[in-house]
Parts: C-alpha cells; structure tokens; sequence
C-alpha cells in the first residue's frame, strides 16, 4: 500500500474509495474520495485493500504528469533576464510530510507557475537555493552573488531573484553591499502561497521582471503596495523592512516613500529619486563577509550577562531605545568589549529617524566608550553592513557612518 | 405543445429518473468560520474601503486544473470588493485563516446526528477551486464533516451521502467595467452543505426531501434565517439524459417544478438527438457573413457593425425547426446555443428557425443561406460582435449543437425564478480540490453533541404542555423566534403571551409597515419581561413594540417610559375611570350596569394601554356600583 493507489478502506459501517495520500501522521490514513475531499481516518480501525497500485504519481514535486517544455525560442529584440530561484512562497508547493508549503519549484517551474512572464523576455533560470527563507545563511548570500555576478557577465540585461519574504530585506542588503552592478538586480517574492488563485505572485514577478528591464541598475525589493493588485513598489535593497506578517504590501521603504513604482495595468517603471542609471558601474563582486558580528535588542530588564555571549566577536549591531540608549549600568560593560576589540555599532528600535547619541548623558557615555553611531540605517541592514565592512572597508568606523547604498540617509527629510 | 403541458404525462419510473439534492444552509454562529468577524450582513453603502484583484486558476495536488475554473478564468476579470468595520484581513485574504470556529463545527455536528450520520475520524479542511471572484482567495473552504446517513420520506428512505462545512462566498453586488463588484460582509460565513444520495424518484419526493432536511436544519435552532439563507442545488438525470447540477433554488417551493422540468428538457433533448441521428445532421465550420448584413436595417448586427465588429455564422446542417424547437417552457434549442455564446461575451445568437425578425429581413435570411451554402433543411445560427468576441461565440454554440447530436450534455446549470434553468459552466471535478494547508485538520468529537428537539415535536410538545393551539405552536415552533420563545419560557414568561407577542403581534405590526426588523432579541425579551413584572399590561405590548421598532436605539424601559405605557397605579387609574363615568353620568344613572360594556371600550382607550384590563374591568364596576 502506497501514496498514489486506489484503496477501498472499511471502518466499522462505513466503507470509502479513493486516493492514498502521503500522511502527515502514523495515527491516520489521508484518502483523497471522489469527490475530490480528504478525510483523515483511523490507522488502527481501518480494514485497507489495494484496488489498483499508482494511479496517480505522487512524488511531492507536484508537478507530476507534466511534460511541458520551458525552453522557448530566443527572440533577439527582447532583454535577457535571469531568474535565480532560492525557494519561498513564490515558488513552493503543499509538503505532504508537514501539511504546510514548501519550496520545490525550480525557475523553469516558475515559468509554468506564471505564464504571464512570457512574451517579456528570453529568461534564463538558475537555482541557487531550496530554501523558506528563515533557513537562509551568509554563505548563501555568498553564493547568490556569485550566481548574480555570473550571470550579468554571460550578458544578462537584468536579474530577477525569487526569495522568501521573511529574510528577503536581509538578502537584498547583502547584495546591495557585494554587488557594483551595471544592470537591475530586483529581489521578489509573494506574502501569499503561488497554489492559491489569488497569490501575489504573478504580479509581483511580472513587475519584478519590467523592473529588471528597466534603467535603474540597483538592487530593488519589487513587492505589492497596496491591497490591490493595481501597483508594485520598487524599494532600495537597504531601506526596505517587511512591516506586516501577512499582507500582501508588508513591504516598506523606512524614512521615505519607496524608490519607485511598477504599474501593474500599463507595465509602467516610474521613480521618484534619482537612481544610479543602467551601464554606470562596472560589475564587480566583494562577497567576502566577517561571520562573527551579532545584533543585539535591549529592552528594560535585561540581563547584562546577555553581553558576555558575544565577548570577543568582531562586531555587535545594538539596536537601541530611542536616540540610540541603553541602560547605564551597560555602559561600562559595552566599553570593555570595544577595548577587547568588537566594532560596537548603535541603531535605534524606533527604525524611523536616525541616532543621536549627543544629546543625553546616556549617549554621550556610550560614544565615550567608543560605540559608532549608524546614523539612521536600519538594524536589520546595519548588521549586514558590519559584516561586508568588516572584510571589505578599510575604516570601518567611517563606513559605518557613512552611506555607500544608500543604507544611510544623509538629510533626514520629512514625507509623510 | 410546451414543455410544461407535456411534463403532467411523464412517467419517471420509466423515464429512470434519478435526482438528488445540496441544500446549503448559513449557521447562525457569533463568528465566522475562520476569524473572529460577526456573522452580519452589510449595506454596501457602509464599505469603509474597497480594492482591486484578479485570479489565475492554479493546479490541484494532483497536478491537475480544474475544467469549470479554466473556462471561468478565459474571462480576464477585475474583482472589487467592498470592506467593512465588520470584516477583518482574513476576508481579504491578507491574512491567513484563524482555525476552524467551534461553535460551528458543534452545530454541524448536531445536523449529522439528526440525519443518523458518521462523522469522519479526521476532518481535513479543503480549497475548492472558484475564480468567478465569489471568493477573494479563489477557492472557497469546505471540510467533509461526516458521511452516511438518511431520512425518511413517505415514498421511502433517501440516503445522506455527505456534510460538509463552508464558508459562504462573498455577495455579488454590481457588474462594473471588466468585472465584478463583490462585498465581503458574507464571506466567511459558515455554511453546512448537505448532500443527498441520487435515490430520489419523483418531483414530489424531491421537494418532500428538501422539506424534511430543512425542517431538521431548523430543529438545531442556530441556523440562519430569511432570504438567501438557505439555497438548494438539485441533481437530475433520466435514464437516457445526463447528471445535471442546477445551482440556486431560492424557493423551496420550486423544487418539484424544477426537477419536472428538467425532465421534460432532458428528455425533449434525446428527442431531438434521435431525429438529428436520423436525418445525419452535422455542424459545419464557422464563417464570415459579414457582407451579407451591410445594409442591415438590425439594430444589434448593425450596431455590432458599426463598431468595426463581424458577423459569424455556423450551418447546422439538417436542423431545421430543430433549434426554435421548445424544451422548457419558454426556452428553444437555441436559447441553449445563445447561453453557450453568452458565456464567451456575445449579447446572443440569432437562428433562421426565428428569421426573419429583430429587424433581419426575409432577404437577408435568405442571403444568408446562400452564402453559407445550405439547403431547406438546414438551420444557420449567427453572432454579431466584436470580431474576436464574434468568433469564439460562434465556435461555443457550434460546439453546443454538436452535443445536441449526443443528447444531453452534463454540465451546471442555474435556477431561473420561472422555474427554468439556464447552462453556467462545465460539471467541476474533483480536480478543483486542493488540501488548506493553514488550517489544521480537525478531530470531530460527537460524544457532546445535543439531540436537538424536531420541530415536529416541538409543535406537539407546546400544545400539550403550554396548551396553544396546533396553528399557533407551529407558527412558533418553525418560525425565527422559536429559540427566543423557548428561553423566556424557561424563565418563567407565561407561554401564551410569548407565543402570541412574537408570532401574531409582530405578524400584525409587521403589516402594519412598522419596521419589526429593528428590534433586538434584547427588546423583545425586556417587553415580555415587563409585562411578566406587571409593569406593562398586555394591553401595551403592541404600543410600546411600535415606539422600539421606531427608535431602536432605546431600551424596553425607556420606551416605556418615554411613552407613558404602563406604569399607571391604581389611583391613575381611577381617576381616568371616574373621568369616562362622569362624562357619561346620564347613562351610567339609566342603564347601571348595563353600561359596563361600552364604557369599559371608552376607559381602556382612555388608558391607552397603561393599564391591565382586569384591574380597569375591577374599578369600572366599582365606580358603577357607586352612581347607580
């Protein structure tokens, strides 16, 4: 007895027909009835006979009984974009061993998964990663770079990445820091599963795609920016947060309206700063990342011995209250660890506005003690920051608090 | 002959008619079935926001598409809908569901037991594929709770195949451009789905099978009530036909003559396949006859025309008289084509069993026939749109005639109000079912489940125990406030008065145009209350309903007081009473007693409701007594 044969399972007066499936537990059989539902029954009431074996392949790709080709014809007069899949939710599938969605789509997958991408460009798919994104590491990153870096030099005229959305900011950072790019690298994914009809995940690839033909060579997150299905925000890879677990614009430029838009009706790529254009830069690749660099949250109450853990890290992003603070009674503690050696850099958890740690005694102490204040770049991406810096800056401090992606808002402008 | 005159001779054991029934009915729960919304319907006007999507159809975890949801999505739609201080992220899908809600999970428990069947050991929650934007997710929620039951009728036992828990789609409110405009107040809802097995033979058991489930749906007291609340789907097939879905009988009342009809069309068409088998008729390829129609006199061809559009025309070769030939009342052949070509966007068809009329002369029909190349026998059935429109609207009832040439076709037709039906879409499969993957699978547990009371026993109950008559305890027993009525009842309210005040005084005020609607379950138990209290006589009851149902806002005991009802203590009383006598001192000093009757009417009025009757009745006599 198999996932994939037709039983017949009798239980006590009742007798029902259908589909063996994959069971998420050993206490219960998963049949799938004719009527297309799955009833869970008692493993140990059940009376199973096999009626006929694999009826239907079941191989947790999902994707069975497809035959269908990706490859399509070249067609000189379009760009050539680089789909590089990492998993996440743009591209996954139901997992019959957990009942919850998994990634398993590869890019060609996405491709059939999205059938309005075609007709926008001569793709090119690679995967880098099957992971959901709470599961991705630096090293990782590190690979992705490379990929990128590789693509854009066999030519490709922009670069698109499926990535999960919970560490998408994280990723799009990191890149932002590795990559100097001549063409649009646009990070993408979707808030809500691509098996359901309504997924953002059509539009938020078709958009990521225009984005990525575009003329902004940066490194963009292109995610939903409203409720509707009517516009994509294109953020800076370091100044976006996802401020919401699950609506579909969780996606947020931080201090500033998003860098650019994406109209979903007319395929229009519009910005509202200015941007470095498409050819500027030569493409270059610095992945090297320092692994030891930790971020750390206060809140009132906290334990100091939480210090002692990162005692003799290379670095430590603090993500503290208000103008930059924590409690006093930290301060001499924090003072050690910088003369141990640890770059010891403050961030605010207010995420809006930048560190001022000269206007109470609080901070100046703490700049006393030689911490090196972020300005007003957001903790997520100033841990990222300190890891690229650490390898690839000559003065760290000075990097740190200084702009090189535009992490670092040099004018704090109101905009809303 | 129509359709309907024809039906009255059918036999249907013959006929091998076979039908069962989905009655879908909306729980009356606190919240919805997947978030913590209240279960309340909304004026559109109330929307607090509205936005925009579209739907693509996607695969089943098989790996298969949907038919139904492949064809409904050929229609690129923007969807609209409106949102409410009353719905939450969860509607919009922007947030994913909350587990299934208890309490409805309880009262379908409840209905299985009342049609004797098993609940499934584990209960997995299931996306069922639905692009037409009814649901903001595309797909709507629907668990098999449990399996295997029956109930009786008197032409003998009707098996339950299943029960399913849902949620209710969101309610189409306007067609707007490019789309649909959708309110979401209803989505979420839960809903139980309660499918019959085909062991249905007769109209008549049909609608005796729809009655029953319904009487024990109500039985369980926490099912919705009113329009729209309960919608039945019926399946028929005859021996000879094809399994029919027909989606959206509102009245129960129609069942039979649904089925009935259905009858009638479904063996009117194995007619028409037979005599279309014999002459060996066939559909021809599509064409351009645009030309023949320039000088049209046609305000739809020209209009069509004029737009820059086409006209397209299939030859139905050896269909003549075939396609305006009645299969139901008011409906030809050709309204089947039309439907077909309606669902590809075309306003309708034209067939030359109706030319010529609509403005299409007898020499254009002729022209026509002529250009497509067909004889006498023949029938030619035309489109005029949008070319693009045009041409896949033609091919769609093209392909409907060549299923004439089969019979009948399976596929899901909707309930017209005449009792007709009209094509919708392809019969979905079990491809469109796809596992919930938030929400967990749930264990129902039946040990806890009540039996609830029938309402049959209900009717006979209330007039032994309470002692109402059989009309009025049924009226209360099956109409919406029989949970209330059995509450106050409980705690001590004289079940007559209950009985009448929410059956015959509401009947009354509701014809009266006063808006009944309005008051609260709170109201109407506050006013029994009173009136328990002796702080309201009966005689008030309908007075002080009246000025609640006018400023709903008020409580019981305000209204009252506001209003002046009840309240008045025995000296008011009197006073008013020796008011009436000594107005009337002439009669009251000839007739004495006598005069009782008439002035009792005078000092009731005078009282307008603030006084118990018996108490008036009492001081009247007394005050009487005194003068004669």
């Amino acid at each position: 007895m198999n996932p994939g044969d037709r039983v017949r399972v009798d239980r006590a007066d009742r007798t029902l027909e259908g589909v063996l499936l994959p069971s998420s537990t050993d206490e219960n059989l998963v049949v799938k009835l004719e009527g297309g539902y799955n009833v869970g029954i008692d493993r140990g009431e059940a009376d199973v006979e096999v009626l006929a074996e694999d009826v239907y392949e079941i191989d947790g790709t999902g994707s069975n009984g497809d035959d269908e080709t990706s490859e399509i014809a070249f067609d000189d007069d379009l760009p050539t974009i680089t789909l590089i899949s990492t998993g996440g939710t743009i591209a996954s599938t139901v997992d019959y061993r957990t009942g919850a969605v998994t990634a398993q789509f590869d890019a060609e997958d996405v491709l059939r998964a999205v059938p309005d991408l075609a007709g926008r460009a001569n793709y090119r798919g690679r995967v880098v990663a099957n992971i959901l994104s709470e599961n991705m590491e630096p090293p990782i990153w590190q690979e992705l770079a490379a990929v990128v870096h590789e693509e854009i030099e066999a030519g490709a005229d922009g670069v698109v990445v499926m990535h999960g959305t919970d560490t998408m900011q994280y990723s799009a950072a990191a890149l932002s820091f590795m990559l100097e790019t001549p063409v649009p690298i646009v990070f993408t994914g979707s808030q809500r599963s691509a098996d359901r009809p309504s997924s953002d995940n059509v539009m938020n690839a078709v958009a990521a795609v225009e984005a990525a033909k575009s003329d902004c060579a940066e490194v963009l997150v292109c995610m939903h920016g409203s409720e509707s299905d009517d516009i994509c925000a294109l953020h800076r890879g370091t100044r976006v947060r996802k401020n919401h677990t699950s609506r579909r614009d969780a996606f947020e430029t931080v201090g500033a309206e998003p860098l650019g838009a994406v109209d979903y009706e007319n395929e229009a790529v519009s910005f509202r700063r200015d941007y470095q254009e498409r050819g500027e830069a030569d493409l270059a690749l610095e992945s090297d990342l320092e692994a030891d660099v930790e971020l750390l949250k206060f809140t009132p109450g906290m334990d100091p011995a939480f210090l002692d853990v990162v005692e003799g890290s290379a670095g430590l992003i603090v993500e503290g209250t208000g103008l930059g603070h924590v409690h006093t009674d930290l301060i001499p503690r924090i003072e050690e660890l910088i003369d141990d050696g640890t770059t010891v850099v403050m961030t605010s958890q207010c995420l809006e506005g930048r560190v001022c740690d000269r206007v109470y005694d609080t901070g100046r102490d703490l700049l006393e003690a030689g911490v090196v204040e972020a300005g007003d770049t957001l903790p997520g991406t100033a841990k990222v920051k300190l890891m690229w810096a650490l390898e690839n800056s000559a003065d760290v401090e000075e990097a740190m608090g200084t702009s090189l992606e535009g992490e670092l808002q040099e004018r704090s402008v109101p905009w809303e | 002959m129509s359709a309907n005159e024809e039906t009255a001779d059918f036999d249907y054991e013959a006929l091998g008619l076979v039908a069962g029934l989905e009655i879908h009915q909306q729980l009356d729960t606190a919240t919805k079935l997947f978030c913590q919304c209240p279960t309340e319907l909304r004026d559109p006007e109330a929307a607090t926001r509205t936005f925009t999507r579209y739907l693509h159809p996607t695969r089943s975890e098989l790996g298969e598409l949907d038919d139904a949801a492949v064809e409904e999505s050929k229609v690129d739609r923007e969807f609209e809908y409106l949102a409410y201080d009353s719905t939450c992220l969860v509607e919009e899908d922007d947030e994913p569901p909350h587990e299934l809600d208890e309490e409805a999970l309880e009262t379908t428990l409840e209905v299985a037991q009342l049609m004797a069947m098993e609940p499934v050991d584990q209960a997995h929650i299931m996306r069922k594929i639905v692009v037409d934007g009814s649901n903001t997710s595309g797909f709507q929620r629907s668990t098999l709770i449990a399996t295997d039951g029956e109930i009786e009728t008197s032409e003998g036992t009707v098996g339950i195949e299943d029960l399913l828990l849902e949620e209710e789609s969101a309610q189409r409110v306007a067609e707007i451009d490019d789309g649909v405009r959708y309110s979401l107040d209803r989505l979420g809802i839960p809903l139980v789905e309660i499918g019959t097995k085909p062991d249905i033979s007769s109209p008549e058991q049909a609608l005796e099978a729809a009655e029953r489930i319904g009487m024990l749906l109500r039985s369980t007291g926490k099912v919705k009530r009113g329009l729209g609340t309960i919608r039945q789907d019926v399946n028929v097939s005859i021996e000879e036909g094809a399994r029919v879905e027909i989606k959206g009988v509102q009245s129960l009342d129609d069942i039979d003559d649904i089925v009935r009809n259905e009858v009638a069309r479904q063996a009117t068409l194995v007619k028409i396949a037979d005599e279309l088998t014999e002459c060996e008729a066939a559909v021809g390829d599509r064409q351009d006859v645009t030309d023949v129609f320039e000088e049209t006199d046609s305000g739809v061809i020209a209009g069509a025309l004029g737009d820059g559009g086409s006209v397209m025309a299939v030859p139905l070769y050896g269909f003549d008289g075939v396609v305006g030939r009645e299969i139901a009342p008011d409906r030809r052949l050709g309204t089947e084509l039309s439907d077909h070509a309606k669902r590809h966007g075309a306003g309708g068809i034209f067939h030359t069993d109706e030319l010529p009329a609509y403005g299409v002369t007898a020499d254009e029909v002729e022209a026509l026939r002529e250009a497509v190349g067909v004889d006498p026998e023949d029938a030619v059935a035309i489109v005029a749109d949008e070319t693009e429109v045009a041409d896949a609207a033609i091919e769609a009832a093209g392909e409907r005639a060549e299923t004439a040439l089969e019979g009948v076709p399976e596929e899901t037709r909707g309930a017209n109000d005449d009792g007709t039906t009209r094509y919708l879409r392809p019969l979905p499969g079990a491809a469109r079912m796809y596992p919930e993957t938030d929400v967990p699978p749930v264990e129902p547990d039946p040990s806890d489940v009540p039996e609830p009371e029938l309402l049959t026993e209900k009717v006979e109950r209330y007039q032994d125990e309470y002692d109402l008559s059989s009309g009025l305890a049924e009226q209360v027993a099956y109409g919406k406030y029989m949970p209330l009525f059995e509450d106050v009842v409980a705690d001590g309210i004289d079940p007559t008065l209950a009985a009448s005040t929410l059956e015959s005084t509401l009947t009354e005020l509701r014809r009266d145009d006063v808006d009944v609607e309005t008051l609260t379950r709170q109201h109407l138990e506050d006013v029994l209350g009173l009136v328990d209290d002796g702080e309201l006589p009966n005689e008030g009851v309908t007075d002080l309903l009246t000025a609640l149902a006018t400023d709903p806002d008020r409580t019981a005991q305000e209204a009252a007081e506001e209003a002046d009802l009840g309240g008045a203590d025995e000296d008011e009383v009197r006073d008013a009473i020796i008011d009436v006598v000594e107005r009337n001192e002439a009669q009251v000093e000839e007739e004495g007693m006598q005069a009782f009757s008439g002035l009792m009417g005078e000092c009731m009025g005078a009282l307008r409701g603030k006084a118990d009757g018996d108490l008036v009745s009492e001081l009247l006599r007394e005050e009487i007594q005194k003068r004669s």
